[in-house]
């Protein structure tokens, strides 16, 4: 789509010319919005800060399977079971070994990124359903391990309690603290995902993404770069999972699944593949619609108790399939992309056609 | 750029410490009900000694809530539904009766479609809804795991279904079981098996027990294994030859465990599933040709009526033994059951939910409001916290919820409880006929 910029506005240096936020007021509305985010704790229930708390960390995880599946176009069902590979790693580094979890969390994220290097091998011969197929095989071997390698350390299907994050003898052990933790990571993971995808390697991935082939003769690294996507969505993954691990403070084989993998994906078509803004606006409506499901049910069961037992039991896959089926009809390029063409009416106004 | 990333880290993580050391203190500390003479109460005609353990307080106008969440729309929502409507006709019924000392008793559900996250969501939002919140009700093994110690520091009692050894008593202090702990579950049977081996031994099968652990790859499925409950069958001679998982189905293919538990020498099924998992073990073996060939066991949800639900044929299910830490339908001539079975009519609930659950969580909420009435009696209704609540359990203890269809014993140090029944299917529906009366069970928890 067409940069548009309102008459007048011209760059003028390299920098201005990469700028994401370009005037002042974006500046501060920015701010505002974060500062909003940070000061939620003393505005609101905390029932609504530990659902900004959840929907941030699905954002991390979502954000790196843009990466591997927006920019670069390697489809993956087993995000979650890098966030399973990371929670575990955080968990163990600050349960047997007594780290603080602000030194473990990026150590987990790295040692995700590795296994999700070592999946993201096939990438190179196999692609489309196949490497569907490969990343599969993430989802059921990483929680297999966990349940049945190293018992007395992993404690198999009964998994590990997770102790709360502390810093500086503050213990991050209620959703009105914790969001801090959350909020902070991403931030950052949001503006190494947007500077990502403008940098030569984001231009790679996409080149990937649209021509595998006219990008290798152009030079690019196949391998080399798939394999970075595979590991950056899998550090992500690694970030996202420790944070959930210590947020929900238990974690097992069961805490990440398949569903969670499909439905990050769900997420990603909702929001837009390949857009910054795609995976938080997926993981929002898509979280919101869960919420909306868990919230709806109980009303549903004691209004038509005879009935709706089975029927509760549909409304989640039901309210999710229904969202990305009617993205994929209607919008398939998701909600970000509405958001841009809306940028775009509201500076061509009065001429939006 | 990296400076700048790096300033920005720097201040927000300086915010961060700022704003989380600010930030709101959902729950205030409740005054404990150890000093109950402490606070004087608030009557509207002073009497001498301000003690509000004399005589049954008027609590007309106040609502006291319970609060739990399950799995509704998850896998396990086929036991979850009908333990919901238990503990709802029951809180309707108490109201109808004029509810606890006048107050009224609200319940508020929670769907956690069987994800830990989600009952975190669950249990974040009652919390933030509540100052005080006094007792929540659980259903799941994963969920009693993750929250134990969420429960213990907020002093919020957990009464759960979910019977895991680890939620009860790894970083835990506040949950405690509408049933017995897998693990003595397992060593329950087994025991009665081991000393009653020559009367229910397979035909062909040696003197020795050879168990095979089949069950689902979840905390719940391998809940009943633990270091504590392998130790004690060790000691009772009993050798776990084959440990093997099927899917968390009722369309689950359970023929490669079963034939590997064979390929052992197997002579036991143990099975720590719901009435599903127990019944596609049924069928598979009776698919096989092998169901003369082992002992079929199970934890105590795998023996229901939904168990039929899933059976291929109805006598495929004759021969099945589980623990039954409660009364069942059948029981007729007990008052509490005769209470349930009032209520089930009454609210007109379909045959399907004439099962455990309902019968369990009307028990649950008897266990509940009789604690809270301890609490109120003993500390006074300005005093009743979790915590005060959390002591009425203890200090009830023995106790026998709706008329003895619950039996429960939270002293000395224990959160679950330890008397059961051993039953066997000796017939169509409902026939869970008792081939051991209430005994003593095992007492395999782990250390806290």
């Amino acid at each position: 789509m067409a940069i548009l910029r309102p008459a007048g506005e011209f760059d003028t240096g390299y920098a201005r010319d990469m700028a994401t936020i370009r005037r002042p007021w974006q500046w501060w509305l920015l701010l505002a919005f974060i500062l909003a985010l940070y000061t939620l704790p003393f505005y609101a229930g905390q029932s609504l800060v530990s659902l900004v708390n959840r929907i941030g960390i699905t954002i991390i995880a979502v954000q790196g399977l843009n990466l591997l599946t927006g920019y670069t176009g390697q489809i993956s069902l087993g995000q979650a079971a890098f966030m399973t590979t990371g929670g575990y790693i955080s968990a163990l580094l600050v349960n047997n070994l007594g780290w603080s979890f602000f030194a473990a969390l990026p150590v987990a994220a790295m040692g995700a990124g590795i296994v999700g290097l070592l999946f993201g091998l096939p990438s190179l011969r196999v692609k489309g359903f196949y490497l569907v197929m490969a990343t599969l095989a993430a989802q059921f071997i990483i929680p297999w391990f966990t349940r049945n390698a190293f018992p007395d350390v992993l404690n198999g299907a009964q998994g590990l309690n997770v102790q709360v994050p502390i810093l500086l003898g503050l213990e991050f052990n209620r959703p009105q603290r914790y969001i801090y933790i959350t909020l902070t990571v991403l931030i950052l993971t949001t503006i190494v995902a947007h500077n990502v995808s403008r940098s030569r390697l984001g231009r790679a991935f996409v080149a990937i993404r649209d021509n595998d082939l006219a990008a290798e003769v152009l030079g690019v690294n196949l391998f080399k770069h798939k394999l970075q996507a595979f590991f950056l969505a899998a550090v992500y993954a690694g970030v996202a999972g420790a944070l959930a691990a210590h947020n929900i403070r238990h974690l097992n084989s069961e805490t990440f699944n398949l569903t969670d993998s499909v439905f990050y994906l769900g997420m990603l078509v909702v929001g837009g593949l390949g857009s910054s803004l795609g995976p938080i606006f997926g993981a929002i409506i898509v979280e919101l619609l869960i919420e909306g499901a868990t919230l709806f049910g109980p009303f549903f069961i004691r209004t038509f108790p005879s009935t709706a037992a089975g029927a509760v039991q549909a409304l989640r896959p039901l309210f999710f399939g229904t969202a990305l089926m009617l993205f994929l009809i209607f919008e398939p390029r998701g909600l970000a992309h509405r958001w841009y063409l809306l940028k775009a009416a509201w500076r061509l106004r009065p001429f939006s056609h | 750029m990296r400076k700048y990333l790096l300033s920005l880290l720097t201040i927000m993580v300086s915010i961060s410490l700022v704003l989380g050391a600010c930030a709101p203190k959902p729950t205030p500390t409740p005054v404990p009900t150890k000093v109950p003479t402490a606070t004087p109460v608030p009557t509207k005609a002073p009497t001498a000694t301000p003690v509000p353990t004399k005589g049954p307080p008027d609590l007309t106008g106040q609502t006291i809530t319970i609060y739990h969440f399950g799995d509704l729309s998850g896998p396990y929502a086929a036991i979850t539904a009908p333990l919901i409507h238990g503990a709802e006709d029951a809180v309707a019924a108490i109201n109808e009766a004029g509810g606890l000392y006048g107050a009224t008793l609200a319940i508020k559900f929670a769907d956690t479609a069987g994800s830990i996250d989600e009952a975190v969501a669950a249990y974040d939002r009652f919390t933030g809804e509540d100052d005080n919140p006094l007792v929540m009700i659980t259903y799941g093994s994963g969920e009693v795991e993750a929250l134990a110690q969420r429960f213990a520091e907020g002093k919020v009692v957990n009464l759960t279904a979910g019977l895991s050894a680890r939620g009860f008593y790894v970083d835990s202090g506040y949950t405690f079981g509408l049933g017995p702990i897998y693990p003595d579950q397992i060593g329950f049977v087994m025991k009665f098996l081991k000393e009653n081996w020559d009367t229910y031994k397979p035909a062909g099968a040696g003197e020795e027990i050879k168990l095979a652990y089949l069950s689902w790859p979840t905390a719940f499925g391998q809940g009943a294994l633990t270091d504590e409950s392998r130790a004690y069958l060790a000691d009772l001679g009993i050798e776990i030859v084959a440990e093997e998982i099927y899917d968390l189905s009722p369309t689950a293919d359970t023929t490669t465990a079963i034939l590997n538990g064979q390929a052992a020498g197997a002579n036991v099924i143990w099975t720590n599933t719901l009435a599903f998992g127990t019944s596609v073990i049924l069928n598979d073996l009776n698919a096989l040709g092998l169901r003369d060939q082992f002992v079929v066991c199970t934890d105590n949800w795998g023996m229901d009526l939904a168990t039929y639900a899933f059976l291929a044929n109805p006598a495929y299910g004759v021969g099945l033994i589980a623990t039954f830490p409660y009364l069942w339908w059948t029981d007729t001539d007990n008052p509490g059951v005769q209470y349930a079975q009032q209520l089930f009519e009454a609210n007109e609930r379909t045959a399907g939910e004439h099962n455990v659950g309902y019968l369990l969580l009307i028990a649950g909420v008897d266990l509940a409001v009789e604690a809270i009435q301890h609490a109120i009696d003993t500390g006074g209704y300005e005093n009743l916290t979790g915590e005060a609540v959390h002591d009425a359990l203890i200090d009830m203890s023995p106790f026998e919820a709706l008329n003895g269809v619950l039996r429960v014993d939270f002293s000395g140090g224990s959160r679950s409880p330890h008397t059961a029944q051993i039953r066997m299917i000796q017939g169509g529906p409902d026939a869970f006929a008792v081939i051991q009366n209430w005994a003593e069970m095992p007492d395999l928890r782990p250390a806290e």
